[in-house]
């Protein structure tokens, strides 16, 4: 409803860790003197089940802890069942990032939002060598397609909520992810 | 007042909370959506000489957090709905003997084990009365990230200050919502703690349930000298059973009146838009933040409409109530239950043409559909 928002939806299945690149944007957008927040909702079935965070960055002061359906700017998506969930909230003509390998847009999608297919787990595991690093390819790109928080910042943010043994590995993820959006988006 | 920026969740605000406030034992059983509360303070409160003890379940947990108030020590425990229904019995222990506790509830869908991962409002009467018997009990819900740390300070200086359990509400959204809060630092809400009522006379002259008829027992720490008796029977002023009529009555009178006589220092409320409003929605916990923002959004349109937002539930601040709902003709009451707090509103008011806009399918009320529902009034 705020026109300064921005709004973000990350998607997956229980376990795969896109809770972190929630708490990452939220806690960066307030570095700058702005307002974040992240909220998750999940199922009893702790692993496997469909999950969401929403991402909401605004400067000005935020109340609704949810995304509005219907107004979501980007959505990343990491798990089909999720992505047929939640796809609806995303505007029309909004972003839509999904990994290719696990996530299968209809046409009609396709014609609804702007869709780029990006291997992000493939790329945590093979070229970063983690696939625990498969929040921060995620965090990488939907910052480089948002332009939401100055790099920087999001980097500082996030190696200070990661242990200091694998700053260099989410270093590696995080320029592969912004590799790839770039690429994706050209 | 010196204040910090948090980022941070409710559940773990409400854990630092209880540390700042003084809290020196938790006796828990982790429950979702609540559990990050117990992870939190089970990692705080050793690093400060405190004890926290994950029991065999709510029931050993409620006890021996009573236990330890027994002992003098601030006590907190945390849980949701099918804890807090386990806890009952021992809520009412602790209300006959007054002991001070905090109890969190953050709340998920229910009944029995519900909708355990999904937000609900559905505790709010069972927080009036969970456990059988005449007691007033106290109540809090936050509505903020700020109030998850700043009501459950406050539960910690009631809890004192009336000589019974405090609940603080939560709800799953509030409890697991991640972002910035204002809070004051850990100095200033020391300053604020105001320990219970102590008695320092000569052990032979105390006792502790000998005191005004408006007035919480007087329970020194154990192992002070001070000698008394703690049962859930009626008793005297020793603390020893006793069905002698006059001093059964004045007990369960006094329990009653110890809060309905000061609820004064209880009421706590907040007012938004209210000054012009037309429209009054009333909403607490997490479903008065899509009622801002609805307000927001139909003050943008020419819709007067403004939020009541009660921050002590039980009792609830009624006579305010009151005061809005005779100017007001439009009053909507939301919540995460079949209404609730919405009875409440009508018997505050007492006017029976109180709108409502429920839902109990574990989603959050969307700003929309408060927009919707305001335009169809």
């Amino acid at each position: 409803m705020s026109d300064t928002k921005t709004l973000m939806r990350f998607t997956g299945v229980g376990g795969q860790g896109v809770l972190l690149a929630g708490e990452i944007f939220a806690a960066a957008k307030i570095k700058t003197g702005g307002h974040g927040l992240k909220t998750a909702t999940y199922t009893s079935q702790v692993r496997g089940g469909p999950t969401v965070v929403d991402i909401q960055l605004d400067d000005e002061e935020i109340y609704y802890p949810y995304a509005n359906d219907g107004e979501i700017n980007f959505m990343l998506s990491v798990a089909e069942m999720s992505y047929k969930l939640f796809k609806d909230g995303v505007k029309p003509g909004g972003t839509i990032v999904i990994d290719p390998n696990l996530v299968h847009p209809t046409d009609e999608d396709r014609k609804t939002w702007n869709i780029h297919e990006i291997p992000i787990i493939t790329i945590a595991k093979e070229e970063v060598g983690n696939v625990i690093t498969q929040s921060v390819v995620a965090l990488a790109i939907a910052n480089t397609m948002m332009n939401a928080i100055d790099k920087e910042t999001l980097i500082e943010t996030m190696l200070s909520k990661v242990p200091a043994k694998v700053h260099d590995v989410n270093k590696t993820a995080y320029e592969l992810g912004e590799k790839y959006a770039k690429e994706a988006m050209a | 007042m010196e204040m910090r920026e948090v980022i941070s969740t409710g559940n773990e605000l409400a854990a630092l909370a209880g540390v700042d406030a003084g809290c020196k034992f938790f006796g828990g059983y982790p429950l979702t959506p609540s559990s990050e509360i117990m992870h939190v303070i089970s990692d705080l409160l050793p690093k400060i000489g405190g004890t926290c003890i994950q029991m065999e379940d709510e029931i050993g947990a409620i006890c021996a957090v009573i236990g330890a108030g027994m002992a003098g020590e601030r006590t907190m425990t945390g849980t949701s709905g099918p804890g807090m229904s386990l806890k009952a019995e021992n809520l009412g222990l602790a209300q006959m003997a007054e002991v001070p506790l905090v109890c969190v509830n953050v709340m998920r869908g229910g009944p029995s084990t519900g909708l355990p991962t999904r937000v609900s409002q559905g505790d709010i009467l069972q927080s009036k009365n969970p456990s059988h018997g005449d007691y007033k009990s106290i109540t809090l819900c936050a509505g903020s990230l700020e109030e998850c740390y700043t009501e459950t300070v406050r539960a910690f200086n009631l809890a004192d200050r009336f000589m019974q359990p405090v609940i603080v509400l939560l709800d799953e959204t509030i409890g697991h919502m991640h972002g910035k809060a204002m809070l004051p630092t850990a100095e200033e809400v020391k300053k604020g703690i105001v320990p219970r009522k102590k008695f320092d006379g000569p052990a032979e002259e105390y006792f502790p349930y000998e005191c005004g008829p408006t007035e919480p027992a007087v329970l020194n720490p154990m192992f002070e000298g001070y000698r008394y008796h703690f049962t859930g029977l009626h008793h005297d002023k020793n603390g020893f059973p006793t069905e002698e009529i006059e001093t059964c009555r004045k007990l369960i009178q006094r329990l009653e009146d110890k809060v309905a006589m000061h609820e004064d220092e209880l009421e706590s409320y907040e007012e938004f838009m209210m000054d012009d409003a037309e429209i009054m929605i009333v909403a607490y916990g997490s479903v008065s933040l899509a009622a801002k923002e609805s307000i927001r959004h139909l003050r943008k349109e020419g819709i007067k409409a403004g939020l009541f937002r009660p921050i002590t539930i039980w009792p609830s601040p009624a006579k305010k109530i009151k005061e809005h709902t005779d100017k007001i003709e439009k009053v909507l009451v939301v919540e995460l239950n079949i209404g609730q707090f919405h009875a409440e509103v009508e018997r505050a008011s007492s006017r029976l043409d109180i709108d409502g806009l429920f839902k109990v399918n574990g989603r959050a009320i969307s700003p929309h559909e408060i927009v919707s529902k305001v335009k169809e009034l």
